[in-house]
């Protein structure tokens, strides 16, 4: 095992971990996504439905949260230790910074909208996932919660943190596991783009829709 | 070629070799021709500098054609100045305005420790080729050239990585002062070509920790070190090294 | 008279194999025992301290770079000449050795050069070994083209960037032997002095450019790697660091300096723009296969070249060279482009340019196939003059790219001095009057991987020696000298400064020995040159002081040495009556204008020893033995 212990010491070894666990992230989110897709039916119904038919699979979503928290770990972890070793990389500043073209607003904030989320995450989970269902659907604790102003812009803006972060995150696990062709990159990066929307839109209408619109 | 001459605002960046800090100081720059090179405009700086008692401002540079990857500053924020594909020595005046304020500062990373002024130490690159950036071919072992094929498209390619000049400014340019697109060249390079596979796995694997060792930062794929390449190596030469990373650890 | 060449008998073909036979070997397990200095970092010097490092003995390479990979060998553009035949056009060994001794115009040694030929072909074996991504074609074979002064295309190239590529190589085969610990690399530091003891010698006194140093490095034999001296002219297309220090303080040691008048003035490079300019782009040579060189017929026609009718053109090159046209050798070339602009025909802003045009050749080929082959030459004209030669010809005009002469040295590439020896451009051996382009590349690799590596086990296997260390006392002196004279330098306090002397010294040069030299000019150059080192050594300034990274003291002891070399230049241009090759004497010439060689008198190596500063050089001779070309004149029509 030491050969495996060894290569994830090295830089590009955390940097596959972050890449390979970005991608779970991404596989659930987009998963989070289809699910909560159910809000946008008009009625709370179909919503509660869908938590109940999910609650049928205890065990299974059990080894999913585990696994998560598995990830969350590791990528938290992991790019905390690359941030700060990038930072330490460069001790002296530069007086002017100016863009050859390269970066981007996702590329440049990554560790911030990565914090960002990580913080978000533990809102959510109190608001959601650890909500007390006793006397209450899960719809009602979703339409309480939206009834907030502060909590929709919350929550609309660490949609958006999470679409910029996919936004470079994506293209940039295929740069990172050593998927970069010319002929695939373009689609790749088109690709980025479209889920940072979808996901951007698909989540962050939630808010509103339920806050605001219903 | 039309000339004219203009006059601009130096902020260099001075550094004593004895001392850890240094700061700006503020020259005028003048009646430089618009046909000068960058590195010209510095020798009339210097020049006045020096007539006037002074100490001129240190400053690498050698072949002044762009190849020999000794000159290099980080000019307003940007390494080897504002023009694409171009090293410092090829950044000629007619891509300044008269009055223009020009600011420049040194590589700056961990692993490019400042000699004095504009110098700075790369030997970390020398370091790293040492580990591994080479074909164990001894002298006189080698077999007829044409008896290893290798097809147009594979040595342009090969090509196209080897073609970097270790000038250092991928490190300068990135925000992580990382070494990842040299280090990237040089595996393609070599890992493109039939004669370089035989060690691709542990040339791949032991320029990575030494890149690793000598600090240089992580890459985030923020790819400021291919839009500031002056023989705009592209970051896909990231990608192989990657890709031959994988392979060397999980096979 | 000197004779002692060393060159062995026998047929010219067996010369080096015989040689080889007949050089003592170092036992594989005693090699640990020697420690070589190699000072240079270029094709020649990396070459060689590899190549001796992976033989099994200690090497200490030096450089003054911050790093070995930036020798000025890696500007070199066009291509390495070898005699593979790949391309089935009738070139053998023979043909590269005799294209190489008449481009020469007879002044280098026969067996040195045959011997340059044959190693051409394991230089590109060594060289593919290595990884370099040398041009190809589809099926994978290697690709050749042909280059100034061949009928044969048996140049092989790395797109315009060869020089790069081949030195990249052998940096690469050095840093291996960097981490087997076989060789140390020492850069930023600049030779001073080779310390000899007991005639043999033992080791150099360098500068440590960062810390200001001056440090003693020890050893059994010394190799000068150390380039050309193109930069007493200022102006050249050389590096800014080229100079010609490490071999003139060996020089001065009492090594013999040879031909040092024989300066390659190449034909195509970007002209002057303006009074700051601090170096000269050079335009690969290459670009007269498909460019057409060609001026005004008439004297002083200011029209654009597009308004040029093609009847008031003068493609001169192909009127008078029919059979080589464009293709003629650097020296030929050259002197057509002076001439030209003599008449007042040369064009642009200072009428000292001619024009090199790619009009017909992206007619016939399209821009695409002329991009492919030259993209990254015209890119950097563009960069350059901000002219767009695919739109416009390219003005050029003729520069000091190469100097054939240098150190004197044996068969062995040993100078006069035991255990020193010169390699590459830094010896005079294989280039006679005027080489021939793509060929520097090659001698420096076979310098440095085949040739040194066999004639230093020779020699240290035939001098057994006791040790030396660096304490002792002609180290003392050495170091003493040397530290004299960077206080010196720093003490004089003057008002003018390094380069302003260094300017006048190139344009002295330029004028009076450049392109065409005559007697009354010479005679007034050293008159010139020895009133501005006076000046130079009461009134420059050097600032700064010497224990620190200064490169106003760098550059002033290499422009007082350059000072002291161009009184040589001259005195040997002086000399030499005769033209030949490079050196070109107004008095001298055919009824077709072209240099006229004196075979009886001049088919000699001239060799000056130092006799002291200020002193007349003495000159030492060697005789040219040619026992298997026959002299004739050189005739590119």
């Amino acid at each position: 095992m030491n050969w495996f212990i060894d290569t994830f010491r090295t830089s590009l070894g955390k940097k596959l971990l972050m890449a390979v666990t970005g991608l779970g992230f991404l596989g659930f989110i987009i998963v989070h996504l289809l699910g909560n897709l159910t809000l946008y039916a008009g009625h709370e119904g179909v919503f509660n439905a869908y938590v109940a038919k999910l609650h049928q699979y205890e065990a299974l979503i059990l080894v999913a949260e585990i696994g998560l928290f598995a990830l969350a770990v590791i990528h938290v972890t992991t790019g905390l230790l690359l941030f700060l070793a990038n930072r330490s990389a460069r001790s002296v500043r530069y007086a002017v910074t100016k863009s050859g073209g390269g970066r981007t607003v996702g590329s440049a904030t990554m560790p911030y909208t990565g914090l960002a989320i990580l913080l978000f995450v533990i809102l959510h989970l109190s608001n959601f996932t650890f909500a007390d269902v006793t006397d209450r659907t899960m719809y009602d604790v979703v339409a309480a919660t939206f009834s907030s102003w502060i909590y929709i812009i919350v929550y609309v803006a660490a949609v958006v943190a999470v679409a910029i972060h996919v936004r470079h995150g994506f293209w940039s696990l295929f740069q990172t596991i050593g998927l970069n062709h010319e002929k695939y990159m373009p689609a790749l990066r088109a690709i980025s783009v479209a889920l940072a929307v979808i996901l951007g839109v698909g989540f962050g209408l939630i808010p509103i829709y339920i806050g605001i619109i219903v | 070629m039309s000339t004219k001459t203009i006059t601009l605002t130096l902020k260099v960046w001075r550094q004593n070799r004895s001392r850890k800090k240094g700061g700006f100081e503020i020259y005028t720059a003048r009646d430089i021709s618009t046909d000068m090179s960058f590195l010209e405009m510095l020798d009339v700086v210097n020049e006045d500098l020096v007539l006037s008692g002074k100490e001129p401002i240190a400053f690498d540079h050698d072949c002044r054609e762009g190849i020999c990857g000794m000159c290099g500053a980080v000019v307003d924020g940007q390494a080897h100045g504002p023009l694409k594909e171009t090293t410092l020595c090829q950044l000629h005046m007619r891509h300044f305005k008269n009055g223009d304020t020009v600011v420049i500062e040194p590589w700056r990373a961990r692993a490019f420790p400042v000699v004095k002024d504009l110098v700075v130490d790369r030997s970390a690159f020398d370091k790293i080729i040492a580990a591994g950036g080479y074909i164990s071919a001894k002298t006189g072992g080698a077999q007829d050239a044409n008896n290893i094929l290798v097809g147009k498209e594979v040595a342009d390619k090969a090509f196209n990585a080897a073609a970097c000049i270790g000038c250092g400014a991928c490190v300068a340019a990135c925000p992580n002062a990382s070494a990842m697109l040299f280090v990237g060249a040089k595996i393609s390079h070599l890992g493109l070509l039939p004669q370089g596979r035989p060690e691709a796995k542990t040339r791949v694997q032991s320029m990575i920790r030494a890149m690793d060792r000598l600090g240089f930062g992580n890459c985030s794929n923020e790819t400021e070190c291919e839009a500031q390449c002056p023989k705009s190596i592209s970051i896909r030469e990231i990608a192989r090294m990657n890709r031959e990373f994988v392979k060397a650890s999980f096979s | 008279m000197l004779s002692d060449s060393k060159v062995p008998a026998g047929p010219l073909a067996d010369k080096w194999d015989r040689h080889r036979f007949e050089l003592k070997l170092v036992n594989p397990a005693n090699r640990k025992k020697y420690d070589i200095i190699v000072v240079g970092t270029g094709l020649a010097g990396a070459s060689a301290a590899a190549s001796l490092g992976e033989l099994g003995y200690n090497v200490k390479n030096f450089c003054i770079q911050d790093s070995p990979r930036r020798a000025h060998s890696i500007a070199a553009q066009g291509g390495i000449n070898a005699a593979k035949n790949y391309s089935n056009d009738g070139d053998s060994t023979w043909r590269l050795f005799y294209d190489t001794i008449k481009g020469g115009d007879f002044r280098a040694r026969e067996a040195n050069v045959y011997r340059l030929a044959q190693l051409s072909e394991n230089i590109i074996d060594q060289c593919v070994a290595q990884g370099v991504p040398f041009a190809r074609d589809y099926g994978g074979l290697l690709d050749n083209r042909s280059f100034g002064g061949a009928q044969v295309a048996r140049t092989f190239y790395a797109r315009g960037q060869t020089g790069q590529q081949l030195l990249l190589g052998a940096y690469s085969a050095l840093m291996r032997q960097v981490s087997t610990g076989k060789v140390t690399i020492y850069p930023r530091r600049e030779m001073l002095d080779v310390v000899i003891v007991d005639g043999k010698a033992r080791g150099i006194v360098a500068r440590n450019l960062v810390t200001g140093e001056i440090e003693s490095h020890a050893a059994h034999a010394v190799v000068l790697a150390t380039g050309g001296y193109g930069n007493a002219y200022f102006l050249s297309t050389n590096a800014m660091s080229c100079n010609v220090t490490a071999a003139f303080r060996a020089y001065r040691k009492g090594a013999l300096f040879a031909n040092p008048c024989f300066t390659q003035i190449h034909p195509t490079c970007i002209p002057v723009h303006g009074i700051h300019q601090s170096k000269l782009t050079l335009m690969s040579e290459s670009l007269r296969n498909d460019g057409r060189v060609w001026v005004p017929k008439t004297p002083g026609d200011k029209r654009r070249p597009e308004d040029i009718p093609e009847s008031e053109r003068d493609y001169y090159l192909e009127r008078k060279y029919p059979s080589f046209g464009n293709l003629v050798p650097r020296d030929v070339a050259s002197r057509n482009a002076k001439e030209q602009c003599d008449q007042g025909k040369g064009v642009g802003e200072t009428g000292l340019a001619v024009y090199l045009d790619f009009a017909d050749a992206i007619q016939r080929d399209g821009k695409d196939v002329i991009e492919a082959k030259y993209g990254n030459l015209f890119e950097m004209y563009e960069k350059i003059t901000d002219e767009n030669p695919y739109e416009t010809p390219m003005r050029i005009y003729p520069a000091v790219h190469y100097t054939m002469g240098g150190l004197w040295v044996d068969y062995n590439l040993m100078t006069n001095i035991d255990g020193l020896f010169a390699i590459g451009e830094a010896n005079f051996s294989d280039h006679g009057a005027n080489r021939l382009g793509a060929s520097a590349l090659m001698q420096g690799l076979a310098d440095g991987y085949f040739v040194v590596p066999y004639t230093m086990g020779g020699y240290l296997a035939s001098n057994p020696m006791e040790g030396v260390d660096t304490s002792h006392k002609a180290f003392d002196a050495s170091r003493k000298e040397v530290s004299d004279q960077v206080s010196r330098l720093l003490s004089i306090n003057g008002k003018q400064t390094v380069t302003q002397f260094h300017r006048r010294l190139g344009k002295i040069l330029w004028d009076y020995c450049g392109i065409v030299r005559d007697d009354a000019g010479l005679k007034k150059a050293l008159e010139d040159i020895r009133a501005l080192k006076e000046e130079f050594h009461k009134d420059v300034n050097v600032p700064g002081d010497g224990g620190d990274f200064n490169q106003n003291l760098e550059n002033a002891g290499r422009v007082a040495d350059f000072m002291e070399l161009a009184e040589l230049m001259v005195t040997d241009a002086f000399y030499r009556k005769e033209s030949c090759g490079c050196h070109l004497n107004a008095a001298y010439l055919t009824e077709d204008n072209e240099p006229l060689r004196d075979d009886k008198n001049f088919a000699v190596v001239a060799a000056w020893k130092y006799t002291g500063y200020g002193n007349e050089p003495e000159y030492y001779e060697e005789p040219l033995i040619f026992e298997n070309v026959a002299l004739t004149q050189r005739s590119y029509k």
